[in-house]
């Protein structure tokens, strides 16, 4: 039976040979995992935020852990777009799965920049906005939390990208994230992603400072994960559901369950974020488990799944 | 080891406990073993490197053997794995036995405490770079305080075995002679021909112990022991090596000397590390480049954790 399955999807256009991805920030540059797995056996690969010039990032401490979570204030710690394109794009060219590039800025000109200049490469399958960070021009709002500026930043970019997927990556803590995500579709966005980390802040008892040095950080981890899946089934039917975009799921995955879940929720695919880190190598066992899933339930395309929660 | 010796093939790999020993109030020696790929990895690991113990499923140890002071963060739930360098490494039987000195602080290494003889944990490893030994060096000096102690061991006995024209000695320092994580200090007579403890002894190795309220040995920093020291010799410093591992501050002392008198001197950083493996950038570290005033991020997991002592930036 299990051969039978199909879990083969299309992602906004593009064929991927599972719906499993590694998250933003959680899995290097690719090169740094293929130790621990394959990378070419994921259904996508997404690199850490680009931005357009190199990033030293945030002092330490940068992590925290928490119950069944961590907070992380890296401060988009990356060697810049230059760098990016000249020593990490031809090893991600070499990967058999699609390879998306997050990109971040701090100006709308910046994310265009380091945008059209990834979009002229083969080897980007496409780009996936963060759109978590402060907007300098506007004193530091962040862009994702305003309905016009997500609306001007993806619009911008999508007129730089070409035919390359434009996945948007939403800020799950907004007062309606629904919002948010019809107006990137609506300025050009052909796939979603969500969740993005729930800031937050832990606090040392001792020294009454937060422990991190940033102050606060991205929740992240399984402590979101309902959260998450809870936010996934939202925008999925108040926004993506009829207009065929995939969501692309994340916030709290570790085993073949939770991306079950994801998927039943409403996503076309889903990310592995900070289980990485603890087992490196945790998506390719969420493969197989998936498709066992499926055989097991008598699925015999992953499409069936999708979005198929049944509401009591 | 001239080169720096950086990991062989890392990898997730299953140890079964050997071992679990308690040597003190809070310290413990912890023995692992591998067999197949884990015992081929792990069989040349360099000392100062590391690996990743994935400590989740650990249970706590009973209440009554829980210190007070942890019993709140013991109930913390653990989710990422925990750094640990080794004390000892061994080969047998293409099997690999590894010791972990560790001291426990909090919700992982009180769980540590419970494992026992046959229990299994998964591990990933081997991993960082570890301690390296410059060309033209004829003397090695150890310096450690509390828990640095682990790896420095792990150094006396590569050093006596593969550079016999190497002399070592040691320093241990801690706060108080309880502190110190070293299971019993040699008689008087071997303190008096300069062996303190049996741990580095018994690799030929002479060992001075500081204290900070003078309970044993130098009373005073480990620093200014090795300061003291230093004053009595007569070996030319650039035939002299320093290898430190311990709190921040100290390593900070010892890299001032070493800068003062112009030795050479490799320092072991440590930083909280989500991954390990250098894929969170967590674990960052400040460090000079060849431009004055200018500095930039290392990673201490994948960088280091072992760095020359003049390319850090220390904030302590
Ligand atoms: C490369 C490396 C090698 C190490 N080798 C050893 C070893 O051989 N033996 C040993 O006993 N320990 C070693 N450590 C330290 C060890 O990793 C920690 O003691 C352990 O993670 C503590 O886990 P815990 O859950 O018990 O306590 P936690 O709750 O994680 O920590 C307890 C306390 O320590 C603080 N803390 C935790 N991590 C750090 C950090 N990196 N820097 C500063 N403060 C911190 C916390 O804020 C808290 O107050 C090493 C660390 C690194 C990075
Ligand atoms: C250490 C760390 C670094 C991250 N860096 C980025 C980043 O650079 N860009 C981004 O869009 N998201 C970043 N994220 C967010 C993740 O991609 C993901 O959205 C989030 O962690 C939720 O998934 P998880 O719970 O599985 O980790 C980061 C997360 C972590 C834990
Ligand atoms: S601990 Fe993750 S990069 Fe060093």
């Amino acid at each position: 039976m299990e051969e039978k399955v199909n879990i083969s999807i299309d992602f906004a256009g593009i064929r991927l040979g599972n719906p499993v991805f590694t998250a933003s920030g959680t899995c290097g540059y690719a090169d740094e995992l293929s130790d621990f797995m394959d990378v070419s056996s994921l259904g996508g690969f997404i690199t850490k935020s680009i931005t357009a010039k190199p990033r030293q990032g945030n002092a330490t401490p940068r992590i925290v852990e928490t119950d069944s979570g961590m907070l992380n204030a890296i401060g988009w710690a990356n060697i810049g777009l230059d760098a990016f394109v000249e020593e990490k794009l031809p090893a991600l060219e070499k990967l058999s799965c699609a390879v998306f590039v997050n990109i971040a800025g701090e100006t709308i000109d910046e994310y265009v920049a380091v945008a059209e200049r990834l979009a002229s490469s083969d080897a980007v399958a496409g780009l996936e906005l963060n759109i978590s960070c402060p907007n300098v021009e506007l004193g530091g709002i962040s862009f994702g939390t305003d309905p016009s500026q997500v609306a001007a930043v993806t619009s911008a970019v999508k007129n730089v990208v070409g035919d390359k997927i434009l996945m948007v990556k939403l800020p799950p803590a907004v007062t309606d994230v629904s919002v948010i995500a019809q107006v990137a579709v609506d300025t050009g966005a052909n796939a979603l992603s969500l969740v993005n980390t729930f800031t937050a802040m832990v606090i040392d008892i001792e020294t009454r400072k937060p422990i991190l040095a940033n102050a606060t950080g991205g929740l992240s981890g399984p402590a979101i994960k309902p959260i998450a899946v809870y936010l996934v089934n939202k925008v999925y039917n108040e926004v993506t559901k009829s207009l065929g975009i995939p969501i692309l799921g994340m916030g709290g995955i570790r085993t073949v369950s939770d991306a079950v879940e994801f998927i039943i929720a409403g996503a076309s695919a889903v990310a592995v974020g900070t289980a990485n880190f603890v087992e490196p190598g945790c998506a390719v066992k969420i493969i197989d488990g998936i498709k066992g899933y499926c055989a097991s339930k008598n699925i015999l395309n992953i499409k069936e799944l999708v979005g198929s929660l049944e509401v009591n | 080891m001239s080169e720096k010796c950086s990991a062989a093939k890392r990898g997730v790999y299953w140890a079964t406990v050997c071992g679990n020993k308690q040597i003190g109030e809070r310290f413990y020696r912890l023995g692992l073993e591998f067999s197949g790929a884990g015992a081929e990895a792990f069989a040349k690991i360099g000392a100062g490197q590391f690996a990743q113990l994935d400590l989740s499923e650990t249970a706590l140890p009973p209440a009554d053997k829980i210190p007070d002071e942890l019993a709140d963060a013991a109930e913390r739930k653990i989710l990422l794995r925990r750094p640990f360098s080794f004390v000892d490494v061994t080969t047998k039987h293409n099997k690999t036995s590894v010791d972990i000195l560790y001291c426990v602080i909090g919700p992982g290494s009180l769980r540590m405490t419970s494992l026992s003889a046959k229990d299994t944990v998964s591990v990933i490893g081997p991993l960082g770079n570890g301690f390296w030994v410059p060309d033209g060096k004829k003397t090695a000096l150890l310096v450690s305080g509390g828990m640095g102690a682990g790896p420095l061991q792990h150094l006396a006995k590569i050093l006596t075995a593969d550079f016999r024209d190497i002399n070592v000695t040691a320093f241990a320092g801690a706060k108080t002679v309880e502190e110190l994580p070293f299971e019993r200090q040699l008689d008087e007579i071997s303190q008096q021909l300069g062996f303190w403890l049996r741990e580095f002894a018994r690799y030929g190795v002479e060992s001075l112990v500081a204290t900070d309220d003078g309970s044993s040995g130098f009373a005073g920093p480990v620093t200014d022991c090795l300061l003291e020291w230093l004053g009595k010799s007569d070996s030319a410093c650039e035939s002299m090596v320093i290898y430190s591992c311990g709190p921040e501050a100290m390593l900070a002392r010892v890299a001032k000397i070493a800068k003062e008198k112009n030795i050479d001197c490799q320092v072991s950083m440590e930083r909280r590390m989500a991954c390990g493996i250098g894929i969170c950038q967590s674990c960052a570290v400040e460090c000079k480049t060849d431009r004055p005033g200018e500095s930039i991020y290392k990673m201490c997991c994948t960088d280091g954790p072992v760095f020359n002592s003049k390319t850090i930036v220390f904030h302590s």
